[in-house]
């Protein structure tokens, strides 16, 4: 019982000193946020947001000709009346400054009809379509090639079936070869009627996914890591002014000032997590899946296991600036390795293969199997176990070190 | 006859090769003042950590108020006080908040714990501060302040390493005052310092150790005497006459 005392003691002396540490305050929750909001804001595109496509059309053609006619149908005259996933489409008017704009990556491509183009559908030579597109562009790239293929068969199609008629016509004697040239001349006019149309198929719903369900496990786990990581450094300080001797002489046991910094520090990365879940749920509309338990607990074994390494590193090291340079290089290598400032699951094979060395590794593919995936608690067993396995390996080295040297 | 307190016997510590206490012994009387001098290195703060439980000794063997440290270090650790050389606080906290806070730690209930916190500050002159942050006293009021938790739960022997390095001459006079009232009230209190002439001021009888052995021990009067006469002999002559002249690291 007294001992559990002193476990506690300690601890909200610990819980003090943090409330009155202003930089510790702003590094375990202040930081963090800055991070997620503008991770958020940059990694807004992962995941699949449905973003509107802009196609540019360009006609090197006189006024009156086929192109014109083409484009004025196709280009876009009332964006509200898009469906989702549907094109714009935009006429440009002029073909230098568009290929300009695309040197410059201010525009991604167009697709451009040939001067000859009217000319060419009409005395059977055909026409060449352009697409200019940018390297980069791959989506503009695909999506104008694909509306060049369509016109491309519409017109056609619209020209044989034209032919065909006008050829049984003569055949038939129905008219001569005369009228069978006025025929060809109004082939504008009867493909105008059926002219293109032009069609999105879309299949199923895009959703777009939240970053903050990504966004916001990776920075927790990093700046958990990071605050227990540089806990080290008040115990070390602690160890070269006296006061844990002071404690021992004072008739604490060593386990119970272990155990009072352990839960001091899992205090501080309770609270950590809990203003990060909150702030979540209530700023950033996260959805912690369908098992928000599953969260909760992979939440506080990374807590856990921070911890331990915290007091591990305490234990190891001599100096207060060697504990904070160990544990900010321990963070900032640990944290992209483990998948922390972007999703594992965006990142090659072998990165992957990587992250599995660290315990943020773990943590976030924890996370991400819940948050992002939509698995139930059992999917994420195995990386709790990992944690829990992480956390005993650095608690017994501490244990061992404090018991033999540490004080 | 007065009774022993503290006894001391055959003490050994060693780290690594090097041999920091290497057979002490001694003996601290209840109520007495027992100054433990040497120059630097000489091996008196390890005999101390060794006194107070933190470190065990490789060899020998110690009681306080009849208990062993080895078998029952903590009804050793109920008896005593510790004063570290080191500013041994929270500079974070108030000064309350310290004394409250080691106070909970000697055992005392939170009642208890704020009223001797208050008791003990008013000893020291510093209960106008007691709300004040630590890291912001000066060094002075921080060594009173450091003095004071180790006052906290009343204990029977004192542990003092050098409370008065470094500080203005008005802290010092309060420490030294505060010191001789604990003794009036029978506290039995181990002393170390640097400074001679607080030895002599305060210390009933005195050891002066020296690599790891205690070379001489006795009043401060009989350190004298055997020197020269009283009146053109100090403690220092004795001290510098028994561990030499040669510098230390």
């Amino acid at each position: 019982m007294k001992q559990l005392k002193h476990i506690w003691f300690i601890a909200m002396k610990d819980l003090k000193l943090f409330a009155a540490d202003r930089m510790a305050l702003s590094f375990a929750i202040l930081y963090p946020f800055l991070f997620v909001v503008l991770f958020n804001f940059l990694l807004a595109g992962i995941g699949g947001e449905d973003e509107r496509l802009e196609l540019h059309l360009v006609t090197q053609e006189a006024e009156g000709g086929l192109s014109h006619q083409i484009i004025e149908a196709l280009q876009t005259k009332d964006e509200s009346q898009l469906k989702p996933g549907e094109p714009r489409i935009v006429w440009t008017k002029d073909y230098d400054e568009a290929r300009q704009a695309v040197e410059d990556k201010e525009l991604g491509g167009f697709l451009a009809f040939p001067a000859d183009f009217t000319e060419g559908v009409l005395m059977g030579y055909g026409a060449q379509l352009e697409v200019i597109a940018h390297a980069d562009a791959f989506n503009t790239r695909a999506a104008l090639n694909g509306l060049a293929r369509a016109i491309a068969s519409r017109v056609g199609a619209q020209r044989v079936a034209n032919h065909a008629i006008i050829g049984l016509l003569i055949e038939q004697g129905l008219i001569g070869q005369a009228i069978q040239q006025l025929f060809l001349g109004q082939e504008a006019i009867i493909a105008e009627e059926a002219f293109i149309g032009f069609e999105i198929e879309k299949v199923g719903k895009v959703e777009a996914e939240n970053p903050a369900n990504f966004v916001i496990p990776g920075y927790l786990v990093m700046f958990t890591f990071f605050t227990a990581g540089l806990s080290a450094v008040t115990i070390v300080r602690e160890r070269q002014n006296h006061t844990l001797e002071r404690l021992l002489a004072g008739s604490v046991r060593r386990e119970s000032i272990l155990g009072g910094i352990f839960t001091g520090t899992v205090a501080k990365g309770l609270i950590q997590i809990a203003i990060f879940w909150t702030a979540g749920i209530l700023i950033f509309g996260i959805d912690l899946g369908l098992s928000p338990a599953a969260v909760i607990i992979l939440s506080i074994l990374m807590v856990l296991m921070s911890s331990a390494f915290g007091i591990m590193l305490a234990t190891l090291v001599k100096t207060p600036r060697s504990a904070s340079s160990i544990a900010v290089l321990a963070s900032l290598v640990l944290a992209p390795l483990g998948g922390c400032w972007w999703p594992l699951f965006i990142t090659p094979e072998w990165m992957q293969f990587i992250a599995k060395i660290t315990p943020h590794g773990w943590a976030n593919t924890g996370f991400n199997k819940l948050m992002v995936f939509g698995a139930d608690f059992s999917a994420a067993v195995p990386e709790m176990l990992a944690l829990v396995g992480f956390a005993v390996v650095f608690g017994l080295i501490a244990i061992w070190r404090f018991r033999t040297s540490a004080v | 006859m007065a009774e022993e307190f503290l006894v001391a016997q055959d003490l050994y510590k060693s780290f690594n090769e090097h041999k920091a206490v290497n057979g002490v012994s001694f003996t601290i009387y209840k109520g007495e003042i027992f100054g433990l001098l040497g120059p630097n290195g000489a091996g008196k703060t390890t005999t101390i950590r060794m006194l107070t439980t933190v470190l065990e000794p490789d060899r020998g063997h110690v009681t306080v108020g009849g208990h062993s440290i080895r078998d029952n270090a903590d009804a050793v650790r109920s008896l005593i006080g510790v004063c570290p050389q080191e500013l041994a606080l929270y500079e974070d906290l108030s000064a309350i908040d310290n004394m409250v806070f080691f106070g909970r730690m000697v055992g005392l209930d939170g009642r208890e714990a704020r009223a001797q916190a208050m008791a003990h500050l008013e000893l020291m002159g510093l209960v106008e501060r007691a709300m004040g942050k630590v890291g912001k006293f000066s060094g002075g009021m921080k060594r009173r302040i450091n003095l004071a938790i180790a006052l906290m739960g009343h204990p029977e022997l004192l542990f003092l390493d050098e409370p008065t390095v470094g500080i203005d001459p008005q802290s010092r006079n309060n420490i030294y005052e505060t010191i001789e009232g604990l003794r009036d009230r029978g506290m039995t209190i181990l002393y170390t310092t640097h400074y001679m002439e607080e030895a002599d001021r305060l210390c009933d009888r005195i050891a002066i150790i020296d690599g790891g052995q205690i070379i001489a021990m006795d009043t401060p009067y009989q350190l004298k005497s055997r020197i020269g006469p009283l009146e053109q002999v100090t403690l220092e002559d004795v001290f510098l006459k028994l561990t030499g002249r040669r510098l230390r690291d």
